[in-house]
């Protein structure tokens, strides 16, 4: 309902696109997801309990990220499908398939398109 | 006192009307709405100003050769006349639509000394649409430009296109100067880094299309598979398409010692 309600004052107040978390996706259970799957261990990600990693690039503002992994549009479709697949995106990637089931990756999503 | 009170009231009274002009949005920012006639002038006189108070310092060369008058009209048909036009020929569409418009050079070269001609092309002039070649062309070359234009004022639309363009080699350059984390920060713009990364310490650079660079020179990788030192960092800059085939980030033809500068930039501590 907060949601809903938030949704609607945006529109009124005609505050641009929003990108809507995708279906199912809890943010909260996402945010403890990232922690539980080591996200933090190479990325830093505001919000995310000791995610101070310097390997890969920070995900603070993620959501208004135009490309993933340098060469994919920014879709939620696309962060889950990164996140489950780095390899299946870019062979040589050095981000590590971390065996993320379909429904955690959707939760991750769900957190990480609140980071703008 | 009182005077001089109401002076500074009065200046505090204008700016903060400027503002809430700006803010609001009810200053038109459209190419097809033309200054109003005072802010023509305020603008147009502080850039001559501008101008001449920078080149004051600097030595034309000689530019009479004409093998130097020859290298400066390939240059010009290279870079200047889609946007300037020439004698007899038009300024390409896009270059129409500009607020301002470009300057017809037969009448800039009559008007402006050598000098400032040569800091106008290295230097480029802010929000006018005349970029910066100081990165594209060596000092050379840019006095080359200048030594074509001192002549253009001189050809009839028939001179101009009889002219015949020589074929020009190009030097290689030669990487010896220290990199320069300064002039790499510059570099930054030029290469308009800004338009795709956050870079802290370099104003406007805040977009979100490629991942934001803060805390570099603690990143360990590099385009998501290499390693983060200087020389890949520098070949990464040089030519990303051959380090990683499909990234959106383009080959923006950053030259050796640029790059060097825009790594040493990047991973200062």
């Amino acid at each position: 309902m907060r949601r809903a309600l938030a949704v609607v004052c945006c529109a009124l107040a005609g505050c641009g696109v929003e990108t809507p978390p995708p279906p199912g996706g809890d943010p909260e259970r996402g945010r403890l997801l990232l922690r539980q799957f080591g996200c933090g261990t190479c990325h830093r990600i505001p919000g995310v309990a000791a995610a101070r990693g310097v390997v890969g690039p920070p995900l603070d503002g993620v959501a208004r990220r135009v490309y993933l992994a340098g060469t994919l549009p920014n879709t939620p479709d696309n962060m889950a499908r990164w996140i489950r697949d780095p390899q299946g995106v870019d062979p040589r990637t050095a981000m590590p398939d971390m065996q993320v089931g379909e429904a955690h990756a959707r939760d991750m999503v769900a957190y990480l398109v609140t980071l703008r | 006192m009182i005077r001089l009170i109401a002076a500074l009231v009065g200046t505090a009274a204008a700016v903060g009307a400027a503002g809430v002009v700006l803010y609001a949005g009810w200053y038109d920012i459209s190419a097809t709405e033309p200054h109003l006639a005072p802010t023509y002038w305020a603008l147009d006189t502080g850039m001559r100003r501008s101008v001449q108070r920078r080149a004051a310092a600097i030595v034309a060369p000689p530019l009479e050769d004409g093998r130097l008058v020859a290298r400066g009209l390939v240059y010009f048909q290279q870079h200047c006349v889609q946007c300037h036009g020439a004698p007899g020929v038009a300024p390409e569409p896009f270059a129409l639509g500009l607020m301002p418009a470009p300057a017809s050079l037969a009448h800039t070269a009559r008007e402006w000394q050598p000098a400032e001609l040569f800091w106008v092309i290295k230097y480029g002039i802010k929000m006018t649409g005349m970029p910066a070649w100081g990165f594209r062309l060596s000092d050379d070359d840019s006095w080359a430009v200048v030594a074509f234009l001192r002549i253009l004022p001189t050809l009839s639309p028939r001179d101009y296109r009889a002219l015949q363009v020589p074929a020009l080699e190009r030097e290689e350059e030669s990487v010896l100067e220290k990199p320069d984390p300064r002039r790499g920060e510059t570099a930054i713009h030029q290469y308009a880094c800004a338009t795709c990364h956050r870079i802290p310490g370099v104003v406007g650079a805040n977009a979100p299309v490629g991942p934001p660079l803060d805390g570099f020179a603690t990143r360990t990788m590099l385009a998501g598979r290499l390693p983060n030192d200087r020389d890949t960092l520098v070949r990464w800059l040089r030519d990303p398409q051959a380090l990683k085939p499909g990234s959106a980030m383009p080959d923006l033809g950053v030259t050796e010692r640029d790059a060097r500068d825009i790594a040493a930039y990047l991973l200062r501590p």
